[in-house]
This record gives C-alpha cells, structure tokens and sequence, in this order.
C-alpha cells in the first residue's frame, strides 16, 4: 500500500487530470493518518428558526411557527450551520508560474479541491469564486455543489492581472450570509490593501483563511548571469543579474509575508504560507485548525 | 617588402567592427525574457542601470570583431610588394596637352585662362615627365612631338592663337592616343584645356583608349558666356536690266544675354555700308533680319553682315561672295521647217526658274559656226542630226571644250539615222507603242545627278510620262546609258567628250508623240539635264572655316590671297585645284599674281554651332569612348604572372583564419560561459518548508 504521504505530493497529484479522485485522495490521505475526533465532528441539535428563503426546501418548513405568526420559518440544526464556505482562488497571469512542474494555479486548484472535498465531508455548504481583473467563475455554496465546483476548476484558466483587495469585496458582496471564506492568491498587492480586503469579509461576519502560494523561484530568486524578467501580468521587462539582488529580494519577499500576516492577524483572520513544493497536508492541517476554532468561539 | 590592397576602398568595411559591439551590449535585449509573476518587489530595490550595458563577455566579443576584421581585410585583396623598388622606380610620366584653339576660345575670358592653364601643367611637370602639345580645332595638330624639352612645348603653347573653326575633341584624343601608342613603358595622361563646348562632342562615339589611360579635362571657361553671332544669311539677286537688287535676310543667334539687347545689323557690300537695322535680341533664341533691298551692279560682290563687336569678335560678322548674276546661255536648233510648237515646250520650261537662269536662243536652218557658239553652254539639237562639215567640226570641238550637247531625238532622227562620231549613241529606227497605248521610262539611274531631282520616291512621276514611239538608241563604245525605257530600250545616253559632256535622249520633248511635256516631271528634268551638261556648279554664298572650295579651271596660274594677306600658289598641275579654307574672310583668286579684280572669291565663315557656348560636363568628354585593354604598363618589368599571384594570395588566408574564429567563437558562445547565463527555465532551489 501506498504511504499516504504520497498521496499528498503536489508534484504526483499534479499528475491526476480528475480533481473529484485527487480531492478524495488527499482528504482520505490526510485522514488516514488521523484519528477521527468529536471535533470535526457533526451536531444535528436544533439551533435556530430563520426566516424562509427562496430556494429552502419547504419539508423544512416549521408549520408550527407559521400557525403561530404567519410567516415562514425553517428550523436550522448545528448540522447546517457548520458553514458556507466560500473559496476565491487567484485566477491571475501570476498564479500561472511554476519553477517546477507543479504550477501555483495547478497547487491552489488542488488545493482548493481537497479542501472542498473536506468540507463537503464535513457537512459545509461549499462555494467558488475564482478571480482575475473580475470575478471569473461564481459557485454559490451549497452542499451539492462540489462537483460543480470540481468541474469549475477543472477548466479554470489563469490569466490577466490580479486584483485582490476589490475582488475581495465583490466577493463579500454575494451573499448576506456569514461562512468561512478560503482565499488562495499570491498576494501580489500592498498587504495594507489585502488587509482592507479581508476586512471587507471579516466585516460581513465571514472567517478568512488566506493561503498565500508561492513558487520557491519566487522566494529565493534562482540563477546567474544577466537576464531580462518579463512581469507576467504587465509585461513589464527589467534586466538585472539576479544574483546580486537575490538577498534583498527575499529580505523583500519574508517581509511582505510577515507583512500580511501580521495584519490578518489584526483582523482575526489566518494566514498561511505556502510554496508550491509543500505537501498538501500543510494546507489541510492549517484549514482544519482553523475550523476547529472557529467552532470552538461557535 | 611592403602590404597593399588591391581593392582599398573594402576596407571601408571594417566599420562594421561596430556590429558585434552592439550586438554583444543588445544581446540581452534579443534574448527570451524570463517570465515571472510579478515584478513589485524587483523594482522596488535599486538597480544600476550602467551596469546592464557593461560588456560581459570580452572573448566573444573579440574573436567576433577579429572574424569581422579578417573577412573585410581579405575582401580587400591584399598583397604584398615590394614597394621600396617601386619607390625608386617610379615611371615618368607621359603627358599630351590637348589645347583648344577652336573659335569660340577666342572670347576674351577663356583665351588667357586658357594659356595659363597650359602654361602650369606644363611647369608642374616632373622633370623626367614627357611631354606634347597638341593644338585642336576639328583638325588636330601636333605643335610638340612627345619629348622632355618642356621650354619647347612652352614656346608651342605661347605660339598658339585661336583659330576660325569648329570643335572636335574626337580628333584631338586620337592624336593623343597615336602619340602615347609610341610610349607604353610611360604612364600616359591626357590633358584637355578647353572650354568645354557640347558641341565639340560629336563624333567622340566609338572612340576606343586604353582603359588605364588618363583623361583629365581642364575647363578654362565660365558657366555662362553671353554670346551673339551672325550665324547665316539667306541671299537673292533679283535681275531688273542691267541692274540687279540684293535681297539679304540675316540670321542672328543670341545665347545667355542677360537681357534683350538692341544691337545695330551692318551690310556692307564690297566694303561699303549698303544697309542696317537695328533689332532686339532676345536673351536666348534666333532673330531673322531682313534688309531693304540693295542696287548692284550684275558683277560679282563681296558682302558682310556685321553685329558690334562682343567678347567673342570672330563670330560677329558674316562673308558672304555673292557670285556674277548667273545666265546660262542654252541653244536650240531645230529642224528647219520645223514647227515653234516643237521646240515651244523645251524653251518654255528652261526659262522657268532662276539660279541659275537660262536664257534660250533658238537657230533653225543657220549654219553653226563656233561664234555662233561663243557664250553658250548647252546645246539642244531637237530632233535634227549633227551638223555635217564645219559645222559639226565645231560642234565637236565646243563639246570637247567643256560645252554640254543634248540630241533630243523624235520622228525625224528615227526616219533617217544621223551618223556622228561624238554622239554617245547611234539611232537605228523607230519603235512604235502605239499598240499597248505607248511606253514608259523603265530603268533609271537614280544616283546620276540627272534625276537627283526625282530621288526619294520621285521617280514615280517620271514613270508617268507616256511614249507612243521613239528611236531605237545603241549606245556607243564608252558610253553610259543612265535611263531606258520600259522595253530595255535606251532612252538617255551620255558619254564624255573632252571636257564635255554629249548625250543622245530618246524620249520625244514635244507633246505629238508623248505627253512628256505635259508631266510634273518634264521641268525638274529638263533643267537638271541642262546644268549637267553646262557643267555649271551652283557656288555656295560662303564655306564654313575647314572646308575647301575649287579654283575654276578657267584660272591657269591661280593666286590666292587668304584673309590673313598671306599669298598662296595652289598645284598648277591639277585641273581641279582644292584650295583649303582654314580662315575666316575672304579668299580671292588671280590669275598669276595678286593684283586687280580676283576672279573668283571664296567667303568663309566659322561653323554656326561654334556660337553656341553652352559648356557641357566635362565627364562627358568620356561618355562615349570605349576603354579597350591597358596598353600601358606602370612599371618597366612586369612580374610575372605567378609571383604575382603568390603576392595576392593572402586574401585565402585571411579567409581561412575568419572561418576558424568564427568557429571557436561558436563553440565558446554555445559551451562555454555563457552557460551561466542561460535564459531558460529558472532551476528549481532545494525543497524547503516555510
């Protein structure tokens, strides 16, 4: 049998064209090394009644309330309020940069695919939103939603230039409704604006997990010699000799990360740092970490 | 033992030294760029730009400007010689002045300049430099034979004077080139001194030299000379008696003047004013100038037409010898008895038309007596047979004189055959056409001054004329039959009697038998007939300078006096002595010695387009001269075919050496360093976690 670690390789899963198999690969990974727990675990006690909205199914209707009061309500169990989450994925031209055969769009594509697979196992209504210049692909969340979001993924295509902080705010414009927003970018922007972004969903009641990808060559700044980088968005061309640039562009780099970190922090959102050449057990154990203390304030 | 280049002007090429240099500081702009997310955190650290223009790979960039260097340099052909040899053996040179002394260098701006000209080419000769003077007009003269006495070829140029003629710079370099074919071990050049006139051009096609032959123009002129001339004139005597007007229309030629010019137009004749006009002349362009009528007498005159004097003087007057009023006294027997309709036809066409002018006696039934035939110049026998006894003795003895005799046969002379020895032919019989509605001239000698007339399509008319019968003609021994008859049948004859002329003419001139005289053609025919057998020649009003006029033969001992006043003796053993007209002016002939009224005179002018100053380019002076094969080798022993060979072969090794640094250049670019600075993919770094 295969070590579950294996599983979880990006660069091996990179290779699994199904993301619906490769989702439920790296979740029945990274739970085989894991013992099942209460705390990821499921409530079906009565929470609350909340107002009747299109497309709720009338069974959950509660008769009894609309005797009472004339007005429709439906009885919401902790079951169904485990949360709405949300995905935005970075669909930019920078996400499609890779040093290695495992590009960041292909990482947060599978990344996000493990993550929904977790999610839906969990009992989260789960949702897609994938964004460049404007918000490309929108999956409301629902609970029967993962293979759309699996197939919407399958054909994401990264292009254009990024903008995250109001991409960010469309986002928490789609719905009135509180959940868990997952955000994977490379966060090519000022962290002040990401902050500002975030904000806007933390203001809406939404909990932030902010996966910043990023390729090793991004961070380290690889090669000798004289050469010409050409910005994948802007096209903007710059010769230099990277190696007497590579320090203080991760000086750069490590301080923009801690940069964003510390002010998520202040937000009371997460954030997690991730290179594309990291299993991705990284990413569930900080997503499932997350949601046990969301559930915990819950 | 010294490096040259065969072809020095490649080396021009070794700027493109420049090339690999720019191409080595680009490079990094032609290369892929290297693609990555983002570039936010690259632009925000400083940069020295000056350092991305830094010349990195200092070997390539040598070995490719060596490839480039040696591939020009063996482009360049170069040699090695032994140039210290060569030094000292420096050939003489051999150097032919050409100096133009045609007319129009007489202006006064261009004769002096033209002088000094020569005069320093002459004393920047080396002193081992040959030299020849060679003054040129349309003729070619060699005033210097090629030597290294250049005080002689100095004295040949200070004896040169402009002279009356045309231009011609075609004799002038085969003059050049038959001197130089005599001297190949020299370095020839050739050196014009003109004042470049376009028209001077002419004839210079199919002029070959020798390709290293040097032709260098001196212009001595200025670009623009204005000039105004008396370049012709149209003459007429008009006969009233005794007395005779002149009738003179000049043509005068104005180029580049500054602005119309009003001038004052002379004639003067014999040396007296007789007319003038004064007319505007345009700027540039031709003004006919027509002068009332002048009285004279009917001798000979002497005449020019004269503008004011300008900076070219030889061209502001025109000569002109306005011959004796011309009669040509024609005689025409006829048959006694005969009709005057005869001869009526005959007389009336030669009395049409003037130069010359025919006056016709006619004699019918006379005897002919050599009185009889004082003055006259043709003879016109209408179909009667030759006089017998002393008539026809001095009939003959007329012809052989110089008289023109014409028998003009018909019915009668077909009847009863004449028998006369001088007659070119001999009559047996008639032949009759009435049958197939008359006969036709058929075979004509077009070329014969009889029908110069009917030249170009003219014979045509002549074909017209139709013959119902005619005398058979057999031409005699010696002579020609010019034109036949359609039948093969002779129809005019002509023989050479003495100094005469007799022909036998077998097609009627009356209009019974024939309508001849009713043809266009029958005019024309009949007075060039006449002229030709008078022997007239029609005399120009004047020659143009270079070409010669004939002393008539009636001058035994002919006396020449020229323009200048020198005397010349022309060969008195020549019946047709050619007198040469180099001047301009008057030439007068007498007899024996130079006093009196001359017998003839020649007026000659300059040629018409020796006027017209426009200069032309002097790189047109080799437009259209051939360069055949060198005749001329620089040094005294040419090396040989092999060695010189071996002394050029380095261009192969140059080649072979840029071929070698090109291909260490290609293995070094593409294994050796520049590896480091491969563009492709940015190589993964060690798997970390963060």
């Amino acid at each position: 049998m295969t070590a579950p670690a294996t599983y979880l390789d990006p660069v091996l899963l990179a290779r699994i064209g199904d993301l619906a198999l490769l989702a439920r690969m790296v979740v029945d990974g990274f739970m085989h090394g894991m013992h099942r727990s209460r705390r990821v675990g499921l409530s079906l006690d009565f929470a609350e009644h909340r107002a009747y909205q299109p497309g709720d199914d009338i069974r959950r209707i509660d008769w009894r309330v609309y005797g009472r009061t004339d007005r429709f309500y439906v009885k919401e169990y902790e079951a169904d309020t485990n949360a709405a989450v949300t995905f935005a994925l970075d669909a930019s031209a920078s996400m499609d940069f890779g040093s290695g055969p495992v590009t960041k769009f292909t990482y947060g594509r599978m990344l996000v695919a493990a993550l929904a697979w977790l999610s839906q196992r969990q009992g989260d209504r789960v949702g897609l939103v994938t964004f460049a210049g404007d918000l490309v692909e929108i999956v409301p969340p629902s609970t029967r939603h993962l293979r759309l979001i699996l197939h919407t993924l399958g054909r994401a295509k990264p292009g254009g230039a990024g903008q995250l902080r109001p991409m960010l705010e469309r986002a928490a414009s789609l719905t009135t409704r509180t959940g868990v927003t997952v955000v994977v970018s490379d966060c090519y922007e000022d962290p002040i604006a990401v902050q500002k972004g975030v904000g806007s969903l933390r203001g809406r009641g939404h909990d932030v997990i902010l996966f910043h990808l990023l390729d090793p060559a991004e961070r380290d700044l690889p090669g000798d010699g004289a050469a010409t980088f050409e910005d994948a968005e802007s096209g903007e061309r710059l010769p230099l000799r990277p190696e007497s640039l590579r320090e203080k562009y991760r000086a750069q780099v490590a301080g923009h990360r801690a940069e964003l970190a510390r002010l998520l922090a202040q937000n009371g959102s997460d954030y997690v740092g991730l290179t594309t050449d990291q299993p991705l057990d990284v990413a569930l154990h900080a997503y499932l970490e997350q949601r046990l203390a969301t559930s915990r304030v819950r | 033992m010294g490096l040259g280049f065969l072809v020095p002007a490649f080396l021009a090429g070794l700027a493109a030294l420049l090339v690999p240099i720019v191409l080595h500081l680009r490079h990094r702009e032609r290369d892929q760029p290297r693609r990555f997310p983002s570039l936010m955190f690259l632009r925000r650290i400083p940069i020295r730009t000056a350092s991305r223009r830094r010349i990195t790979d200092w070997l390539l960039l040598l070995l490719r400007a060596t490839a480039v260097a040696l591939l020009v340099a063996a482009f360049a052909r170069p040699f090695l010689g032994n140039t210290v040899t060569e030094s000292r053996s420096t050939p003489a040179r051999a150097v032919v002045l050409l100096l133009d002394r045609s007319l129009s260098m007489s202006h006064t701006a261009v004769w002096p300049v033209a002088v000094d000209s020569a005069r320093r080419i002459i004393a920047g000769l080396a002193p081992t430099d040959r030299i020849a003077v060679v003054l040129f007009d349309d003729e070619a003269e060699v005033a210097q034979p090629l030597s290294g006495d250049h005080g002689a070829a100095l004295a040949a140029v200070n004896a040169a004077r402009p002279s009356s003629r045309g231009t011609r710079y075609a004799s002038a370099l085969r003059a050049a080139r038959q001197i130089l074919g005599g001297a190949r071990e020299l370095v020839g050049e050739i050196l014009v001194v003109t004042d470049m006139q376009r028209s001077g051009l002419a004839g210079l096609a199919g002029l070959e030299l020798p390709a290293d032959l040097g032709v260098r123009a001196v212009p001595v002129a200025p670009d623009l000379r204005p000039n105004a001339a008396v370049v012709g004139a149209d003459v007429q005597r008009l006969s009233d008696g005794d007395r005779s007007r002149l009738l003179v229309a000049a043509r005068v030629l104005s180029r580049d003047l500054k602005a119309p010019r009003r001038v004052r137009l002379a004639l003067a004749v014999n040396g007296r004013e007789a007319a003038a006009r004064e007319v505007t002349l345009p700027a540039n362009g031709v003004t006919t100038v027509t002068f009332d009528g002048v009285p004279m007498a009917a001798a000979r005159a002497r005449a020019t037409i004269a503008l004011p004097a300008d900076a070219l003087v030889a061209d502001d007057t025109l000569h002109l010898a306005i011959p004796a009023e011309d009669a040509l006294q024609v005689l025409v027997i006829a048959a006694s008895g005969a009709r005057l309709e005869e001869t009526l036809f005959l007389e009336r066409a030669l009395a049409i038309g003037r130069e010359p002018r025919f006056v016709v006696q006619r004699r019918s039934g006379a005897p002919l007596t050599t009185a009889a035939l004082r003055n006259i110049a043709v003879v016109f026998l209408v179909d009667v047979p030759v006089p017998a006894g002393s008539g026809g003795a001095a009939l003959q003895a007329w012809v052989e004189a110089g008289g023109g005799l014409v028998e003009a046969a018909g019915r009668r002379l077909g009847a009863r055959p004449p028998a006369a020895a001088f007659l070119p032919g001999t009559i047996r019989g008639s032949v009759e056409r009435m049958d197939d509605r008359g006969g036709a001239f058929g075979e004509i000698s077009l070329d014969h001054a009889v029908f110069a007339p009917f030249r170009g399509g003219g014979a045509a008319a002549l074909g017209a004329a139709r013959f119902l019968s005619y005398p058979r003609v057999e031409p005699a021994a010696g002579a020609e039959v010019i034109a036949r008859f359609d039948d093969g049948a002779p129809a005019l004859v002509e023989k050479l009697q003495g100094g005469g002329r007799a022909f036998l003419l077998a097609a009627p001139l009356d209009a019974v038998t024939g309508d001849f005289p009713l043809q266009p053609a029958y005019l024309p025919f009949l007075r060039r007939l006449a002229i030709y057998a008078s022997g007239h020649e029609a005399r120009p009003s004047w020659n143009t300078s270079g070409e010669s006029g004939l002393i008539p033969n009636s001058v035994r001992d002919p006396v020449v006096s020229t323009p200048s006043g020198a005397l010349l003796r022309p060969g008195a053993d020549s019946s047709r002595r050619a007198l040469a007209l180099r001047e301009a002016g008057f030439y007068d002939v007498y007899e024996g010695r130079a006093s009196g009224e001359p017998l003839e005179s020649f007026a000659v002018n300059a040629p018409a387009a020796e006027s017209d100053l426009t200069p032309a380019d002097p790189r047109e002076l080799l437009l259209g001269v051939r360069r055949g094969d060198s005749a001329q080798t620089v040094s005294a022993v040419p090396p040989a075919p092999l060695e010189r060979e071996g002394r050029q072969r380095l261009w192969r090794l140059l080649l072979v050496a840029a071929l070698l640094v090109l291909l260490v250049e290609s293995v070094i670019a593409n294994r050796g360093w520049r590896g480091t600075a491969e563009t492709g993919r940015i190589p993964p770094p060690e798997r970390s976690l963060s």
